[in-house]
């Protein structure tokens, strides 16, 4: 072979090397790597007892009981399946009723899930309140169907 | 491809015999994973959930620390130059230093790891899964890492340039390795998705390492 | 030759020294109407006054990309073309892209903690953004060890060139993984969702800065080009006479 068909033998087999790379990436990327698992999640995998998990989602609306010393029960919700978590502290002023939340910690046997931390989510749609308002009144108001997908 | 095997056999016989090379980052693995239950406490419980990222981080550092063999021996004794000007393309001079290198230094600590894992009370699955990613994942850090060592080679302290310079770029390959690794003990997320990005990234790390360097020492030299 | 002319170091500090004082009056005003803006624009439905930390945030995150766009651009120009202003522009942008990032995460964890309930959390987005200002303090480093200039700019150029596939993982980071950091609200494909009240002061912040980072980078360039004469200088006359092989004005 000569220099330049060398070089081009290299080149290609680099090419090759590469595509089959991002082919990797990209087919383990259509199964999606979460910071969080969905309630839709959970009901598939059943994870075990005591493991650690993220759970995200929205909160149920109507589902949160305040309990005494701090403790606060509420739903996650995907709008198809739903857990029941228990925290107790303090929640981040954004935590409400159909607010997206992340809640680190485990499920008991029970299949409560216990929560060492809930993290707010808040959604990427900035607007004043009387807009906020506004949308809502007129129909226009697209819900928080963005958030804990 | 005569002059490869030969490359190779050379590199291979090099880092084996000479003073400290493979034995020294198999050593310096056993010694930080032997460290870490002092620093966390002897918890078993606690020790099996973060096994597999004790390895990996184990892994990471004893690649780095041998990384400086890499390319300043040749440097100092003018095989460097040699390699630069010979016929074979720089690109598949790296590639085949790299192997070598990997074979004498990174594929001991992947044969050490299952004897590691039993102090970190892992269990059979889970050191499967472990040496797995680290066998597909160690080569991926020694190549990464060998732009680090190109680009310091001239410098006479490198070695702690290099591993402040490589650690940002190994960070997407410790995420999926551990991420892989530590799969079977928790949660839902699948071992096989993570272990295919982590191969994938394996893969272009093989190309982008062996560019890369080749074009730093090149530049290096002039 | 209207190329080479154009990237003659001289003639560059001539330029800046003419556009400077320009620039410097159009970041003022533009940090005026952006800020009066700020303290204008109406607070959040959800975050309330919190919301006004995005004006600096996000500007200081567009930056810390877009600075290294411009190094990545700069690199190229010194491996390819060798363009005796590109790794003076590249050296001068590194500190700058750090100082955007630093103030990118610090807003961002302030902002955090109000809201989400954390200062730090290990999403995609905020750990590819941590690895964008290591990469930045790298480079710093790498740049302060290679004592000879022209070597030192090479090597950096390889490595900043090998750093870029970062900035597509920090960019879609939001769209791939579902991270706890909000998707992106400005740039996408529907248009943007901020309200138009909120936009306005947002975009001419986000100019600002972008004013500011010309203004500094134009200052840092024309430092740099007097720190390599300096430098030639005192090698000449350290090795008189003409030992002066270092590339200068």
């Amino acid at each position: 072979m000569t220099r330049k068909q060398r070089r081009l033998t290299l080149i290609l087999t680099a090419g090759i090397v590469i595509a089959a790379a991002g082919a990797l990436v990209l087919y383990g990327l259509t199964d999606k790597i979460v910071f969080f698992n969905s309630p839709s999640d959970v009901a598939a995998h059943h994870p075990l007892p005591g493991s650690r998990i993220r759970l995200g989602g929205l909160v149920e609306v109507g589902s949160v009981v305040r309990d005494s010393d701090a403790k606060v029960s509420f739903a996650v919700t995907d709008n198809s399946n739903k857990v029941p978590v228990v925290f107790v502290g303090i929640l981040p002023d954004l935590f409400r009723e159909g607010q997206g939340v992340v809640a680190e910690g485990t499920f008991e046997t029970n299949g409560v899930f216990k929560a060492e931390t809930v993290l707010a989510k808040h959604d990427e749609r900035y607007m004043p309140k009387e807009v906020a308002d506004a949308l809502k009144k007129s129909g226009q108001w697209k819900g928080e169907a963005t958030t804990g997908k | 491809m005569k002059p490869l095997i030969a490359l190779f056999a050379r590199e291979w016989r090099l880092s084996i015999r000479v003073g400290g090379g493979a034995l020294m980052g198999a050593l310096f693995f056993l010694i930080v994973v032997t460290v870490i239950p002092f620093g966390v406490g002897p918890d078993l419980a606690l020790l099996a959930r973060i096994g597999p990222a004790i390895l990996w981080i184990g892994a990471l550092l004893s690649t780095l620390l041998t990384l400086d063999r890499l390319f300043q021996g040749d440097r100092d004794d003018g095989a460097l130059d040699l390699l630069l000007m010979g016929d074979t393309a720089l690109e598949l001079v790296v590639f085949i230093k790299c192997l070598a290198h990997w074979s004498a230094t990174g594929l001991p600590l992947v044969i050490v790891a299952p004897c590691l894992a039993l102090f970190m009370n892992m269990d059979p699955q889970a050191i499967l899964a472990t040496v797995l990613t680290l066998l597909v994942g160690t080569p991926a850090l020694t190549f990464l890492g060998s732009i680090g060592a190109a680009l310091t080679v001239s410098l006479r302290r490198g070695g702690v340039l290099s591993a402040i310079l490589i650690l940002p770029l190994t960070i997407p390959v410790l995420i999926f390795g551990v991420s892989a690794a530590s799969s079977l003990l928790s949660g839902p997320a699948g071992f096989m998705t993570p272990f295919l990005i982590l191969c994938g990234l394996a893969l272009f790390s093989l190309v982008v390492g062996s560019v890369a360097s080749a074009q730093a020492l090149r530049l290096a030299a002039e | 030759m209207a190329l080479v002319d154009f990237a003659n170091p001289t003639r560059f500090v001539a330029l800046t020294a003419r556009v400077t004082p320009w620039l410097i009056a159009l970041t003022i005003a533009l940090f005026a109407v952006g800020l009066y803006g700020t303290a204008l624009a109406p607070d959040d439905y959800q975050q309330g006054a919190t919301v006004k930390i995005m004006f600096i945030h996000v500007p200081c995150a567009w930056l810390s990309m877009f600075v290294y766009a411009t190094m990545a651009i700069s690199s190229l120009g010194t491996l390819v073309w060798r363009h005796p202003l590109a790794d003076v522009a590249a050296r001068a942008g590194a500190p700058l892209g750090a100082a955007f990032t630093f103030v990118c995460l610090a807003t961002g964890s302030l902002w955090g903690k109000p809201m989400w309930g954390t200062y730090w959390v290990w999403d995609a987005r905020l750990t590819s953004e941590l690895v964008l200002l290591i990469m930045y303090l790298g480079l710093i480093a790498l740049w302060q060890t290679i004592e000879d200039p022209l070597k030192a700019a090479r090597a950096v150029a390889v490595l900043t060139l090998v750093g870029v596939i970062n900035l597509p993982i920090i960019k879609f980071s939001v769209d791939w993984w579902n991270t706890l950091h909000q998707p992106a609200a400005v740039f996408r494909m529907d248009g943007p969702t901020i309200d138009p009240s909120m936009l306005w002061p947002l975009l001419v912040m986000a100019l600002a800065a972008t004013c500011l980072f010309l203004t500094l980078h134009l200052l840092a360039m024309r430092n740099e080009i007097l720190r390599r004469r300096v430098r030639t200088l005192r090698l000449m006359e350290a090795a008189r006479p003409g030992v002066g092989s270092e590339r200068s004005a």
